[in-house]
């Protein structure tokens, strides 16, 4: 029996090389163990905030193929990585995000399992510094480029269009569409306004929020803004430490927040995002982490400080809501954690370049305090709130 | 022959000691003795029967021995009694003096002129009040059961499965009379919790009490005691709903039991408020005869929701409106004065002179509501706008607004990027969204 064995191998000594070979290559293998679930706030609060998942490169999102290389022990070189997000918003599914430190858009549609560059950035199309990018209900990206200092357009597909705002004499740093108007925020230091650009002719209709002497409610260094879906403005301020809160007037409607390292106060305040309750998020990059504010500027809660091995935010600068494919998200929640939102933010630094968290109840905890309740012993009033007097 | 001896022997003894039994009884009721017992009208069934040593048993030879007793019972308390009146005491709750074998507090031994026993005929109260405080049996309103000492109709004399001896659940024994009641809730849709579930007690009295319907307390205290949050609202209220100040308290709006309509309402919202609020009453404006016929009804009333403006609970705010509204014909806007109307309408309609969001009565940017209201002399909304019903859009009555006696024209008409008023208080002025008109 062990002769004949001996003999078999003698004729078939490539293929039982083989064999040990692979078996010694399953043997690296690490093995598999579920992570366990990190949610926000720590419990024994309920829980509302799950980070979900991280997305640095395309092979965090697209099949993972079999091009694994004994030689180099590297996986597939056709790998494309996020440098230096800055930007970042959803539309119909897909994810965009301004590469500032590369000079490009990364576009991904995680539920298709595509990870693409822009296509139309070459050329006249070529991205200098994208700072923030907005997509109009047709599916065009208007990209604010801080250096090239204008808008620039590209269509559905991703080609160049066209751009605008170079005779303006600004420094896009934010923008957003809403119906035919494209809101983009200026912070070149003579300007630190939003003006309002025709989405067809790109010329500017109007500007709002600038702060002057005589109008001390306007934007103090701001960095970000958003538009919730009543086309209401939130923009943050930097040299205020607060949020701000115009209609598409200018009229300053809301103002909460100041400086400070605690819960409600900003440091850096950068991206913010408003979801479909009117729920307004606000990313802190020196605290480093994202807090929730109720639609009348009340602290709810607050998720993403450093410390943790997985879950924590890096120098977070973008943030974006959404509801697109939530059933896709709810496939990496804990079981019973269901899902009402997807929160994505962008890290300057760290190993998750974009953090992806959930908002959700934890099943059967529904009725504990949580984001939209008041945090127990927390002040209800906005720590700041300024009602204009009327015709001002 | 010594069989016929026995035989008569038997026969004698026989006749000695029966007839001695009844010569027994016979000699204890006389003329002279004990005639009380004869007296009578239903007297106990041993008594009738003469069968006096059924429950008195001769101790001494001599009878009667003044100063001493020559007879005792057969047995002390319940226990005489229960050679007869056997099965006492095998439900959970027992009257007291059966409990304590005490039968003679209620029957009388030997006899009575009323049934059971008893001292009292139907009318039970004066025996039940030997014991039970008379209290609640004299007050102002009482049940009628208790009115007519028909105390049995209700509870047991001697014991029950249920506390207070009642002969059911409270629900049973008041249902037992109360059928038609019975009847009507299981057919309505909305039945007040306490009646589908708990006893009928838990608002009344079930002997008398000082209120109507013998109530546990006067309304609308009955009510908020459970309904906390509207007591406490409607204690400290400055503009009170006048109905809940009277007798009836909330029972002018509420079926206390059940009913067909939402919030135990006696019919559906605005039928409850019309019953009012839709007759020439005194101050009461006839709301019903603001509405009938108009083509245009403010919102809510479309759903026929009077509550979504008025709290019909009280307010502090003028008409009992959800939230500030001024009380006089003019009010310069100031912020949170109008939150009644913009509660549900844009909040910011007044804030701002200019504006492109808050409203289509602008000329270019210019605030129109912000012109009229935000002023010197703020004009109340009920200047232009009708607020239950008008002939006109926008809530503007085509034969113009009341302003004292005069019914001031306005003149309303809408255009697409604007419209025109030529009221009695300007000469007429256009207005348009996009193209904005001069008024030099």
């Amino acid at each position: 029996m062990f002769r004949s064995a001996i003999a078999l191998a003698t004729r078939n000594r490539k293929s039982i090389f083989a064999i040990l070979l692979a078996l010694s290559i399953s043997g690296c293998a690490a093995p598999v163990v579920k992570q366990e679930a990190v949610f926000f706030p720590a419990p024994p609060n309920p829980p509302r905030i799950q980070y979900l998942m991280g997305i640095s490169s395309s092979g965090d999102i697209e099949e993972k193929n079999d091009k694994f290389s004994l030689l180099t022990g590297k996986e597939d070189s056709q790998n494309r990585a996020i440098n230096k997000p800055y930007g970042i918003t959803t539309h119909q599914g897909k994810i965009y995000v301004c590469d500032i430190g590369v000079g490009n858009v990364v576009v991904i549609d995680p539920v298709k399992k595509s990870f693409e560059y822009l296509k139309g950035n070459y050329n006249i199309g070529k991205l200098k510094k994208p700072a923030n990018i907005a997509v109009d209900p047709d599916g065009n990206l208007y990209v604010a480029d801080a250096l090239r200092k204008e808008i620039v357009v590209y269509n559905v597909k991703g080609e160049y269009i066209r751009a605008f705002g170079k005779a303006d004499d600004m420094k896009p740093a934010d923008v957003a569409v809403d119906g035919e108007s494209v809101y983009v925020l200026d912070i070149n230091k003579k300007n630190n306004e939003i003006k309002i650009f025709d989405l067809k002719s790109g010329t500017v209709t109007g500007r709002l929020g600038k702060r002057t002497q005589e109008e001390n409610q306007g934007l103090a260094m701001p960095t970000n803004f958003a538009l919730d879906d009543k086309g209401f403005i939130y923009a943050t301020n930097a040299g205020t430490g607060s949020v701000t809160k115009y209609d598409k007037d200018g009229h300053l409607l809301l103002s909460f927040g100041d400086f400070g390292d605690v819960v409600g106060k900003f440091s850096r305040p950068k991206g913010i995002a408003v979801d479909h309750l009117g729920r307004i998020y606000v990313v802190d990059g020196g605290n480093q982490n994202v807090q929730i504010f109720s639609d009348k500027g009340r602290i709810l809660t607050f998720f993403g400080d450093p410390g943790l091995m997985r879950g924590s935010l890096n120098l977070p600068v973008g943030i974006a809501v959404t509801r697109d494919n939530l059933e896709f998200y709810q496939k990496m929640a804990e079981p019973g954690f269901a899902l009402e939102a997807v929160i994505m933010v962008t890290n300057q630094f760290g190993r998750d370049k974009i953090s992806v968290y959930g908002l959700g109840q934890m099943k059967g905890r529904e009725n504990e305090a949580g984001p939209d309740r008041p945090i127990p012993g927390q002040d209800p009033k906005p720590k700041q709130s300024v009602q204009p007097e009327p015709g001002k | 022959m010594k069989m016929l001896s026995f035989v008569s022997t038997l026969f004698t003894c026989l006749f000695i000691f029966g007839g001695a039994h009844r010569a027994l009884a016979d000699s204890c009721v006389t003329t002279t003795c004990h005639s009380a017992i004869a007296a009578f009208k239903k007297p106990h069934e041993p008594v009738k029967g003469g069968e006096c040593s059924s429950c008195h048993t001769q101790r001494g030879k001599e009878h009667p021995v003044k100063g001493a007793k020559s007879f005792e019972l057969a047995a002390k308390g319940a226990a005489l009694c229960a050679n007869c009146h056997a099965g006492m005491g095998a439900k959970k709750f027992q009257h007291a003096p059966v409990k304590e074998g005490d039968c003679v507090s209620c029957h009388k031994p030997h006899g009575s002129n009323e049934r059971y026993l008893l001292e009292v005929g139907e009318d039970r109260t004066a025996l039940c009040l030997n014991c039970h405080d008379p209290a609640s049996f004299k007050e102002k309103y009482m049940h009628g059961p208790a009115a007519v000492g028909a105390c049995n109709d209700c509870h047991e004399a001697h014991e029950s499965s249920e506390k207070k001896l009642l002969k059911g659940s409270v629900r049973e024994v008041c249902l037992k009379c109360h059928a038609d009641f019975g009847a009507a809730m299981k057919e309505s849709a909305f039945v007040h919790p306490p009646v589908r579930d708990s006893a009928c007690t838990a608002c009344h009295k079930p002997h008398g009490s000082p209120y109507s319907m013998f109530l546990n307390n006067k309304m609308p205290d009955v009510c908020t005691g459970c309904h906390k949050p509207i007591g406490v609202h409607m204690a400290k209220v400055k503009v009170p709903h006048k109905p809940l100040l009277d007798k009836a308290g909330c029972a002018n709006c509420h079926s206390a039991h059940y009913s067909k309509a939402k919030m135990l309402l006696a019919a559906d919202e605005m039928t409850v408020c019309l019953t009012c609020h839709g007759r020439d009453l005194g101050a009461l404006k006839n709301v019903k005869k603001q509405i009938e016929g108009k083509k245009y009804l403010h919102g809510p009333l479309q759903q026929g929701k009077c509550s979504a403006c008025h709290n019909p609970h009280g307010s502090d705010s003028f008409r009992m409106l959800p939230g500030p509204y001024p009380a006089e014909l003019y009010a310069p806007y100031k912020e949170g004065a109008y939150d009644g109307c913009l509660k549900c309408h844009e909040k910011n309609l007044l804030r701002f002179a200019d504006t492109t969001v808050y409203t289509g009565f602008r000329n270019g940017n210019r605030n129109l509501h912000f012109v009229h209201v935000a002023s010197r002399k703020g004009r109340t909304c009920r200047l232009c706008h009708e607020p239950h019903a008008s002939t006109g859009e926008k809530l503007i009555s085509k034969e113009g607004s009341k302003f004292g006696d005069w019914k001031i024209p306005i003149n309303f008409k809408i255009t697409p990027t604007g419209g025109s008023c030529a009221p009695g208080c300007h000469r007429e002025f256009k207005y348009d969204r996009n193209k904005p008109e001069s008024y030099q």
